[in-house]
């Protein structure tokens, strides 16, 4: 069974083509890189993937059933989260509010329904625990490094049940040592049967965790192929245009 | 209570302090009373101001809708003997009015918030003057409203009742900022407001509520004022009020920036400001200075405060930094 899977996936800004039949299959638990040039459509794949935009042409599967989103919210609900760079956190709050964030529990005292922090401190450290990550629920996100930050983004994903995490460019922004957690988390993720696309450039870090590598070029899917079957000089070419397709 | 707030109490007590050491009348039931009253009067609206500060705008308006409102409001139970409950309703519907046109500007329309309301100071303060013709608005000679005076102007046990409002207000505010759903989105919108929106959080509605917030407390306080001062000069009445807002906000922790504030801060925030104002009236320093005495403790307290967090910083990293070396 696919978790997700594009046929024939079409995109195109008026005169543009984004996306040209890009068809692409991924199981439970599978950890995608999707790697390729600036302009190469990733962004436009994964806003399609996430509800953003409709593709003009072609048909998206959610566990073999045919779905059709028209926000991103609907994209959410079946199951599809988005781990923006740095954008979906708020460093004035808390990790525990963070990740409850948009959707906090609440419990009524009479007629007022207030924020209940007690049980978002624990849910959340549950998922901390989950994900192996020495977050802590109570601290503030602006004194976390950068891979404690993903992680809280992660647990984002955790609470919503998601079964497809897309993460763009996770690794972007970190010192090496954080890369190796968020690295780790992406792993935690895959572990608990959750599929994970990763957006990255950078090439030893897709290697050390996906499956499978999926190189986009000009719009048009030109490989999709075992991480182990493969190499990064291979990927390179892939993206450049050095080697046609594979 | 934050440790911001702990610190603003403390400078209260201590200039409290100064103050009493040199002019003992500071503590007196009549001082007190009156001052009590100031602050009743000026937290009301410092603390609307404090929520559109948190989502990372500023309402400079506020000053002139106390001004407009409280014209109409003396008009219409004075001149054209409204019923004052029927008034009363009225002007916080006017307020819900203005604070959803601000709002709607500045989300839908993607103005600024300075600008926007730069633009409402300008044509609120006009239309109060060019309605009243430049003539101070008051009541009839003789006039009395014995339970709107006991609302406003009354007191139980020398305590002014609109002191107890602007508690009452403020608490009310305080479970909205602090406990409930709609009190997180504020801060997370101030902050970030794209995360916010990523989220699912809806920020127009959560931006256009805090102005509407903040205007629905001018339009209560300028009730208060005009019931206060009897008669509304319009174009003096509530004059720099905006500012007096944004600093007790500023000096009660609330960030330009957006997302960081609270409650208790804004009122402690008000409650320096009048405290300043008292300080310069007992202490004979010509009223004239006045402006420049609280600028320069503002200054300092804010300045103050920087420094301090910057210490508290550096003796946290320092602490960590000796927790690894242990280690």
């Amino acid at each position: 069974m696919n978790v997700l899977e594009l046929k024939n996936i079409s995109k195109s800004y008026g005169a543009i083509q984004a996306l040209r039949d890009v068809s692409l299959a991924i199981e439970p638990g599978e950890v995608v890189g999707l790697m390729g040039d600036n302009g190469a459509g990733k962004s436009t794949l994964v806003k399609v993937i996430a509800g953003n935009f409709a593709p003009s042409s072609g048909d998206i599967l959610i566990s073999d059933q045919k779905t059709v989103f028209h926000k991103p919210l609907d994209a959410q609900k079946a199951g599809i989260e988005v781990v923006y760079q740095d954008l979906a956190i708020c460093n004035n709050m808390t990790a525990a509010s963070n990740v409850f964030l948009g959707r906090e529990p609440t419990r009524k005292i009479g007629p007022i329904k207030i924020v209940d922090y007690a049980f978002m401190r624990k849910r959340s450290a549950e998922l901390f625990a989950r994900l192996k990550s020495e977050t802590r629920p109570r601290d503030l996100v602006h004194r976390m490094s950068g891979g404690q930050r993903q992680a809280v983004a992660i647990a984002r994903t955790l609470l919503s049940d998601a079964k497809i995490v897309l993460m763009d460019e996770p690794t972007a922004a970190i010192s090496v040592r954080q890369v190796a957690e968020v690295l780790n988390l992406i792993r935690q993720l895959s572990d608990h049967g959750i599929a994970v696309v990763l957006i990255s450039h950078r090439m030893p870090d897709v290697f050390e965790v996906a499956h499978k590598v999926v190189v986009l070029r000009r719009g048009e899917l030109v490989a999709d192929k075992k991480a182990s079957d493969s190499s990064p000089e291979e990927i390179t070419g892939l993206i450049t245009g050095a080697i046609e397709t594979a | 209570m934050q440790k911001k707030d702990i610190g603003l109490a403390v400078l209260i007590i201590v200039v409290g302090i100064i103050v009493y050491m040199r002019n003992p009348l500071f503590l007196s039931p009549i001082n007190l009373g009156n001052t009590a009253n100031l602050i009743g009067l000026f937290g009301l609206f410092a603390i609307g101001q404090g929520f559109v500060i948190m989502t990372g705008g500023i309402d400079l308006s506020v000053g002139s809708v106390i001004a407009l409102l409280g014209v109409l409001f003396v008009d219409m139970v004075g001149k054209f003997g409204v019923p004052w409950p029927l008034a009363v309703a009225l002007m916080i519907v006017l307020g819900v009015v203005i604070g959803l046109a601000h709002g709607v500007l500045i989300t839908r329309f993607k103005l600024q918030p300075f600008v926007v309301t730069l633009c409402g100071l300008l044509i609120y303060r006009g239309i109060a003057r060019g309605y009243t013709a430049e003539s101070t608005a008051g009541f009839p000679f003789g006039s009395s409203y014995p339970q709107l005076e006991w609302l406003t102007i009354g007191r139980s046990f020398g305590v002014p009742h609109s002191f107890v409002a602007m508690l009452i207000v403020a608490a009310i505010m305080w479970v909205v900022l602090h406990h409930t759903v709609f009190g997180r989105h504020l801060c997370a919108v101030g902050k970030n407001e794209e995360a916010a929106r990523f989220s699912g959080i809806n920020t127009r509605f959560v931006t256009i509520a805090a102005y509407v917030i903040c205007a629905v407390l001018a339009s209560i306080a300028a009730i208060y004022f005009a019931m206060f001062t009897k008669s509304v000069q319009p174009s003096s009445h509530g004059n720099f009020y905006e500012l007096y807002a944004i600093a007790a906000a500023v000096l009660g922790g609330c960030s330009l920036r957006g997302g960081e504030g609270s409650v208790i801060g804004i009122v402690l925030g008000a409650v320096l400001l009048q405290e300043l104002q008292n300080l310069v009236n007992l202490l004979g320093i010509p009223s004239s200075l006045n402006f420049a005495v609280m600028g320069a403790v503002i200054l300092l307290g804010v300045l103050a405060d920087q420094q301090f967090a910057a210490y508290r910083n550096r003796k946290n990293t320092e602490r960590a930094l000796g927790l690894l070396q242990k280690s």
